[in-house]
Parts: C-alpha cells; sequence; structure tokens
C-alpha cells in the first residue's frame, strides 16, 4: 500500500477535494478487489469491491490523517469480509443454481487462500461439508452421501462451521 | 453498478467531513454523566445520611473502583469505534482490575461466614431494587455511547459493546453510590455485580445492531 500518498489523499478528501477523492477511489478500489479476490469466491469481488467503497464514503470522518492509512482501510475491508461470510452463512443453499456453484467454485477454491486456512482450523467434518456445500455447490443430500453423514449432521456441520470460521475470522487481528 | 459509475456517484456526493475526534466523544459522555449526577442530587436522591457515610471506608472503595472502571471501560470503549483499533487487550486488563476491586472489598470485612449468614446478609429484597434503580441510572451514559458508536466505526461487535454497557453499567452504580445505605461489602460486590451485570448483557446484545454499519 502506497500509505502516505493515501493518507495525503484522504486528507485532502476530508476537505472535500473531489479530484483526489476519484484518484483514491480509484488506486483503494483496485486494491479492495486484489484483497477480496483472495478471499471470497469470484462473483463475490466486485460486489464486496464496491461495498467497502460505499463505506470508505461513508465513515471517511473516522479516519485520523496522523494515523497510517493502511491499517484503517484494512480494518473496513476485513468487517466487510467478515460480513460476506456471514452472509454465506445466511445464503440458503438449496436455491443456488448448479451452474452457477459450479462456474464459481473452481476458482474460488484456488483463490481464497485466507480461507481455505481458516477451513483447515475447523473440524474436518465442519470443513468438508463447508466445501462441498458452500463453495463447490453441491446440495445437502449430495454432500451427506458423499460424507457418509446424515443430512441434518451436514446441516449442523455447516451451521456452526460457518459461525466458528466467523470467529476466527473475527479473533484473526488486524494485520495483513 | 459498474466501478466507474460507483466513482462518480460517490466523487459527486463529496462534501468536506468533521473528522471525529475520541476527546470530544470523551467530554461529551463525561458531560452526560455529571449532568446526570448533578441531577439526581438536585432532585434529593442521595442518601439523608450521606455525610455520615463518609466516614465509611466501604464508601470511598465502592466509588473509587466505580469510578475507575467507568472512566476506563468509557476510555477504551470510544477508542474502540476507530476502526483500526482492537479492544482485546484493554478488555483484559480491565477484567483484572475488576477482579482486584472486587477481592479488595471482600477483603475489607466482605468473606461470608456460613450460609444463614450470607442470606441475612444479601438481603434479597432490597439487593433486587439496587439492582433496578442501578440499571435505570446506566440508561442516560449507554444512549450517548451508543449514539457515538453509531458515529464512529467499531469493528469489534461484541467486545465494543461489552466496553460501552460496563461503561454505562459503573457509571449507574457509581450515581447509585450516594443513594444506597447499605455498607457490607459483600451485598454491595453481589448486588452492584448483578446489576452492572445486567447491563452488561443488555448492551451485548441490543447494541451489535445499533452499532453495525
Amino acid at each position: 500500500m502506497a500509505d502516505d500518498h493515501w493518507r495525503t489523499l484522504m486528507r485532502a478528501v476530508q476537505a472535500g477535494d473531489t479530484a483526489a477523492y476519484r484518484r483514491l477511489l480509484v488506486e483503494v478500489g483496485s486494491w479492495l478487489q486484489a484483497y477480496y479476490s483472495r478471499r471470497l469466491p469470484s462473483g463475490m469481488v466486485d460486489d464486496a469491491a464496491q461495498e467497502a467503497l460505499m463505506t470508505l464514503h461513508a465513515k471517511r470522518h473516522t479516519y485520523d490523517p496522523s494515523k497510517p492509512f493502511g491499517p484503517w482501510l484494512a480494518a473496513i475491508a476485513r468487517y466487510k469480509w467478515i460480513d460476506r461470510l456471514r452472509a454465506m452463512k445466511a445464503a440458503p443453499t438449496e436455491e443456488l443454481s448448479e451452474d452457477l456453484a459450479v462456474r464459481d467454485c473452481g476458482e474460488a477454491v484456488q483463490s481464497a487462500r485466507s480461507l481455505e486456512a481458516l477451513l483447515e482450523r475447523l473440524k474436518p467434518a465442519q470443513a468438508n461439508a463447508i466445501r462441498l456445500v458452500k463453495i463447490e455447490g453441491l446440495t445437502i443430500k449430495e454432500a451427506a452421501d458423499k460424507l457418509g453423514q446424515t443430512i441434518s449432521l451436514v446441516k449442523v456441520n455447516i451451521h456452526r462451521g460457518l459461525r466458528q470460521l466467523g470467529e476466527l475470522a473475527q479473533e484473526e487481528g488486524h494485520e495483513f | 453498478m459498474s466501478f466507474d459509475s460507483l466513482i462518480d456517484r460517490l466523487a459527486d456526493d463529496l462534501t468536506p467531513v468533521r473528522r471525529r475526534r475520541p476527546w470530544v466523544d470523551m467530554l461529551t459522555i463525561a458531560a452526560i454523566a455529571l449532568a446526570e449526577l448533578a441531577l439526581l442530587f438536585v432532585v434529593g436522591f442521595a442518601h439523608m445520611s450521606l455525610h455520615r457515610m463518609m466516614t465509611e471506608p466501604t464508601l470511598w472503595w465502592r466509588l473509587a473502583s466505580l469510578g475507575l472502571i467507568s472512566i476506563l471501560s468509557g476510555a477504551l470503549a470510544i477508542r474502540s469505534f476507530d476502526p483500526a483499533y482492537s479492544p482485546k487487550g484493554g478488555l483484559r486488563w480491565l477484567a483484572l482490575i475488576i477482579v482486584i476491586c472486587l477481592t479488595f472489598g471482600l477483603l475489607m470485612g466482605g468473606l461470608p461466614g456460613g450460609l444463614a449468614s450470607i442470606a441475612d446478609r444479601l438481603d434479597w429484597t432490597s439487593g433486587v431494587e439496587c439492582a433496578y434503580k442501578m440499571a435505570l441510572l446506566s440508561v442516560p451514559p449507554l444512549i450517548g455511547l451508543a449514539l457515538l458508536g453509531r458515529r464512529g466505526a467499531p469493528t469489534d461487535l461484541r467486545r465494543t459493546p461489552l466496553l460501552m454497557g460496563l461503561a454505562a453499567a459503573a457509571w449507574g452504580a457509581f450515581s447509585f453510590v450516594f443513594a444506597c445505605p447499605f455498607t457490607d461489602p459483600l451485598y454491595i460486590a453481589v448486588w452492584y455485580s448483578v446489576g452492572c451485570g445486567i447491563v452488561v448483557v443488555l448492551a451485548r446484545l441490543i447494541l451489535p445492531r445499533i452499532a453495525r454499519w
């Protein structure tokens, strides 16, 4: 991150400088896309980055120019990432289009290194259920057959695993 | 929406902002808390034998402990409205301070001497009333902190509401000290903890919904 450069731009933004704001949004937007591409399925990256930009806009008064810009931006990006993980937990898996899920999952599994690192910290049964249903797009029944578990056990493992995933992400601290 | 059109929209919407300053937030909360305390004295909330209780060491133990906890947790809560600040370490220190304050009070003569003695000393009917009044007194600073939290950007929506609740609860208990006729450290440790605990639990349950952004 070009911290001093962004800090200068952000100071100007707080004073209402539109040109500085456009530059900042373009540069931060690219950084956010790279950030989320390592953490989310590709289909969610643009939405997450745009939402983080809107949050930056709404919360720009909370930035203190005497402090580095990077940790402030990273904290906002991470907060919105955790929101996305929660949204994944709440999303009804049965209603996902199979084609869409299959198209997304390959890149998601390869690129979401941080997500994978967090999954490795879960119990294997929970991590496997989440991988199959939430990332690879299998139905609950297909995942249950593949894992040799009952349907309700798969649902419980997904629910508990996603909850723990959110907690782990929150516990990870602010360093990126 | 494409990135370019979003950037255009946000840039068109740009206006100068007044930067959030933590010390202004702290002064605001201090003003709310002191105004509440002053109002309580004006309406005659203070106990009639307060001047006699001034010689009781437990009065000063309560005021010092609750004042310290309230100030520290309030300052930590306000700092944690900055998205880049994590209140985790501060909360640990605060927990240690609370344990030290409670232990100190129990050593002042609060150690129980049997079940019957405990039941007598706890006087649960008065205790419930005390806890209820403390919880009510914590409402104004809690509302103030919640509003400031909404203007800020807290990223730890588990610990920040705990700190907000603790700050408000400790201030509610601090204010209640002036109206509380009880001086038994065991009674105080138990019922003040219950009163503060209720506020902290409610804050933990309710405030994340308000502070979410």
